[in-house]
């Protein structure tokens, strides 16, 4: 029986992420749905520390927030860097990654006819730092930072996967950025997760726009 | 990060940016993200708040007693960072118009906090476990500016009420908190408060 098990909607959200590190690292997990309804309804809710899902368990673990989910994953299955140092960079590119994916679901749920058109206008420089991270390491031919994949990776592959799908083109001008989308989602498990039905059929958002 | 730095016993220098300079120097341009805080560390340069945090819980020993211990800060470190962003919306950009609504949620947003409190040895330790962490250092300085914004808004929050005035009677902390430069530091850039 797996430890993980991840409480949530049926969407992608700020869910696929952490699937997406699970999968690649050949763990397996149990999924929760929550329907609109029952959450409405229910007493989930509540529970909730903040009211919000995801919600995840590892053993007799109860975490809530993506990203302390995320962190607690790395931490645990050696994707946090292999030093301080490392791991202080990890954390300065997921907040920058967190940043733009507070962006994209504002977009998404509260301006997505009105804002759409100049989101993507401002996209590129939104997307800047990531391309400069990847030209300052390897040549962009090794991870975000340093020489192994990290929770940040999986966090960031997920961002521009869901970007792709908003503006096919969006990485066009990036070309580092482009070329680590396809590496990484070339990795076996990855791969395999990519284009399973569970993933292929899970929409991005709640709302149905992507 | 000054608390933490302050109450820790450690030194750091301040390079204080101007408004003028930031929008007209290469400074800007030079950032990750073009944005503050930028913060270093010998030869480490860091931006984002909340990774500079981190990093200082990491080297000093603020970030829990285990892997259990450090995934729960994290836990609560992103809710206080989910505040700071309602809160700065407001300050920043709505703050006449969303003033009312903002103080009619805040004792639903503060509540977590309570009950991590009241489930920690009732409130009588930190947050989390049994000695400080960034989290705790993150969400005083969340509620002294609360306090400051809207003196009273805790009083229906005895654990939060209490807890600030343990945390900041802590010697070093409590001697930062009266010291000059940090009482005549502007708690926001819009000057709301």
């Amino acid at each position: 029986m797996p430890p993980y098990t991840i409480v949530y909607f049926p969407v992608r959200g700020r869910c696929e992420a952490m699937r997406m590190l699970l999968a690649d690292q050949g763990q397996s997990w149990k999924e929760e749905v929550v329907t609109k309804e029952s959450w409405l309804q229910g007493p989930l809710k509540a529970s909730c520390l903040y009211g919000q899902l995801p919600k995840f368990q590892d053993g007799d673990l109860t975490l809530y927030q993506s990203n302390a989910i995320l962190r607690h994953l790395g931490r645990s299955l050696g994707l946090y860097g292999k030093d301080h140092r490392e791991a202080a960079l990890l954390d300065v590119v997921n907040d920058g990654v967190e940043d733009l994916r507070c962006k994209y679901v504002m977009l998404i749920y509260t301006n997505y006819e009105a804002g759409k058109e100049e989101y993507l206008r401002a996209l590129p420089e939104y997307l800047k730092p990531f391309e400069t991270l990847l030209s300052q390491n390897e040549g962009g031919q090794a991870f975000i930072v340093g020489n192994q994949i990290s929770f940040t990776d999986y966090n960031l592959l997920d961002l521009l996967l869901i970007h792709q799908v908003l503006d096919p083109s969006c990485l066009d001008s990036l070309p580092l950025l482009s070329a680590y989308v396809m590496r990484l989602s070339a990795r076996p498990k990855l791969k395999a997760f990519l284009a399973s039905p569970e993933h292929v059929n899970r929409p991005i958002n709640g709302n149905g726009k992507q | 990060m000054r608390m933490l730095l302050a109450d820790q016993g450690q030194s750091w220098k301040e390079e204080v940016v101007t408004k003028e300079s930031w929008l007209q120097g290469p400074l800007k341009a030079s950032c990750l993200y073009g944005q503050l805080p930028k913060f270093q560390d010998g030869d480490l340069t860091l931006y984002q708040s909340n990774a500079i945090l981190r990093h200082l819980g990491r080297t000093f020993g603020l970030y829990g007693k285990d892997e259990r211990e450090a995934a729960l800060v994290d836990m609560v470190n992103d809710g206080v960072e989910d505040i700071r962003r309602h809160c700065s919306q407001l300050i920043y950009r709505s703050y006449e118009e969303g003033k009312a609504k903002y103080f009619q949620e805040l004792p639903g947003h503060l509540k977590p906090f309570e009950t991590l409190l009241i489930q920690n040895q009732e409130g009588q330790a930190f947050l989390v476990g049994d000695q400080i962490s960034f989290a705790d250092y993150n969400l005083l300085d969340l509620l002294l500016n609360h306090q400051v914004l809207a003196p009273g808004c805790l009083d229906s929050h005895p654990l939060l009420l209490a807890y600030v005035a343990r945390l900041s009677a802590r010697p070093k902390l409590k001697a930062y908190l009266a010291s000059p430069e940090h009482v005549n530091r502007p708690v926001h850039g819009a000057q709301k408060i």
